[in-house]
């Protein structure tokens, strides 16, 4: 019983580092139609940027913040410089694009801050609590981690559902043509749609950072994962990026607790087939859902 | 209040539009006719900003709107229904119609304006908060120039309205147009393979053939010309 009860709450954790890796590619491939390979990456860089922070002796909150900045602004800067001059090009070349990020900034990571693992500080005690008179493994930092995810989710479904802004974004992604016709600025919301992914790619570094080994590989994995989340979830659904996420990390939690976790990337692997086989379209791909 | 003079549009080493010059007034519905291929479709994408332009010019109250980007153009007043009209079949009726104010009206009226769309097709009242993908062919065409009209535009830029409709549902589309442009002033560009029911509303026509401006003349001078119906205009 304590054992299935810690592997939930394991998977539940998880699942939301990989439901706010799973929200970064989703938010990129709703407004640009690709997937980015570099979402873990831009993450794991722009904590690499928080460590240097904190290591200079920046608090950890205003380190926190710089940071989730900082990765808006790289996804903005990234959009503009690389991505929007292959607009009108087959989306594969922008998917290569993204790889090539993806190996750029690991191997900068390498030789800016070094190929070793390190510790990278919680923002809360990772020590279990304590229920009754058991501790069971969910910790302060993993109540931040649940509450974090689940704000920044509200508020990306929030921002598309009931603002103008939300409204202009799902409209550039369905249909950019007809909305250029309308006087909306396109070009726009694909940057501040990258800005946002990225700035979900910081969250998703600090919370994984402290879950595993930095290095400037931690991310890669994660990615994994994030994708199998967002598959699940149907790739535009950021509701069901959540969703997706949960699944993925339950199921890895059981696989691993139940199994040994050499068979967790497999399981992910297994799964992300499955649905890819069974359910092309997602869990949630259906029209309906779609709006989000 | 539009006036086009020697455009030409190329796509690589197609002439999709040769030296097309015309003129379309405040209040009148100006149809431009021709085959599949003529240029239509080309011309009014020239015209709002989505296709480059290789020579020419166009002017809109004077002022150039050649090449200026189909944001600034519909900025300016020029709403454009495109071909297979448009509508994001992924938002309900009401943020199709959202969609359409933000451009040109200030906070303030947008809603307004939205309920006056509304008052115009009662048809769209009724499904306001429905996704637009269960709207009939009739009905989206109603939402694409609702849509349309809810931004004030002072020109519209239809293309093929009548594609896909039936008969009746095309003769009301039709005859909102003609008492949409008599009764405000708005100027109307009317892209048409149909060319019978074109002609029955338009106050000047133009006959496009592979690019080029075969003849611009009356409807009714051009319905009666036998020999050019038969060649260029199917009926």
């Amino acid at each position: 019983m304590q054992l299935f009860v810690n592997v939930l709450l394991s998977g539940v954790v998880q699942g939301m580092a990989f439901a706010v890796v799973a929200l970064g590619l989703v938010l990129i491939s709703r407004a640009t139609g690709i997937v980015n390979f570099a979402q873990g990456a831009m993450g794991m860089f722009t904590t690499f940027i928080a460590f240097s922070l904190l290591t200079n002796g920046l608090g950890y909150w205003p380190a926190f913040a710089a940071t989730l900045a900082i990765g808006f602004a790289f996804g903005a800067v990234v959009e503009r410089t690389l991505i929007r001059p292959l607009q009108g090009k087959p989306a594969l070349n922008s998917v290569i694009v993204t790889i090539g990020l993806l190996v750029v900034l690991e191997g900068l990571a390498g030789s800016i801050w070094g190929n070793v693992a390190r510790g990278f500080p919680a923002a809360f005690s990772q020590r279990g609590l304590v229920i009754g008179t058991t501790r069971v493994a969910f910790s302060q930092f993993d109540v931040f981690i649940v509450c974090a995810v689940a704000l920044l989710v509200a508020a990306v479904v929030a921002l598309f559902r009931w603002t103008d802004l939300g409204l202009r974004m799902r409209a550039a992604a369905f249909s950019p043509e007809v909305s250029r016709l309308l006087g909306v600025r396109v070009g726009r919301l694909f940057t501040l749609g990258w800005a946002l992914a990225c700035a979900a790619g910081s969250l998703a570094g600090l919370i994984v950072a402290p879950l595993s080994s930095f290095s400037p590989y931690y991310m890669d994995l994660y990615l994994v994962y994030g994708f199998t989340a967002a598959v699940l979830g149907g790739l535009l659904s950021p509701a069901g990026a959540v969703v997706g996420g949960l699944a993925t990390g339950l199921a890895i939690a059981f696989v691993g607790g139940y199994l040994g976790s050499d068979l967790q990337p497999i399981a992910a692997l297994a799964l992300l087939l499955l649905v890819l086989t069974l359910r092309p379209q997602g869990l949630f791909g259906t029209a309906e859902i779609r709006r989000v | 209040m539009l006036r086009v003079e020697g455009l030409s549009v190329r796509y690589g080493p197609v002439d999709a539009l040769r030296d097309v010059s015309f003129e379309a007034r405040r209040g009148e519905v100006t149809t431009v006719l021709g085959a599949n291929g003529a240029g239509k479709t080309t011309l009014l994408r020239a015209l709002s900003g989505l296709v480059p332009t290789r020579a020419g010019t166009a002017t809109f109250d004077g002022a150039a709107i050649t090449d200026r980007g189909p944001e600034t153009i519909a900025r300016m007043g020029i709403a454009h229904v495109p071909e297979g009209r448009g509508v994001i079949t992924e938002l309900t009726v009401d943020e199709n119609l959202r969609l359409g104010t933000f451009a040109c009206l200030p906070r303030s009226e947008r809603r307004h304006a939205i309920e006056e769309i509304y008052e115009y097709f009662p048809l769209l009242a009724g499904r306001r908060r429905r996704s637009a993908s269960f709207l009939s062919g009739g009905e989206r065409q109603m939402l694409a120039i609702g849509r349309a009209l809810v931004s004030r535009p002072r020109l519209l830029l239809l293309d093929e309205p009548s594609l896909g409709l039936a008969p009746i549902v095309t003769a009301q589309i039709m005859a909102t147009l003609r008492d949409l442009t008599s009764a405000s002033g708005l100027g109307a560009v009317l892209v048409e393979q149909n060319a019978r029911s074109a002609l029955s509303i338009a106050d000047w026509a133009v006959v496009l053939n592979l690019g080029r401006v075969v003849v611009a003349d009356q409807p009714a001078r051009l319905a009666a010309d036998t020999d050019l119906r038969h060649h260029y205009l199917g009926f």
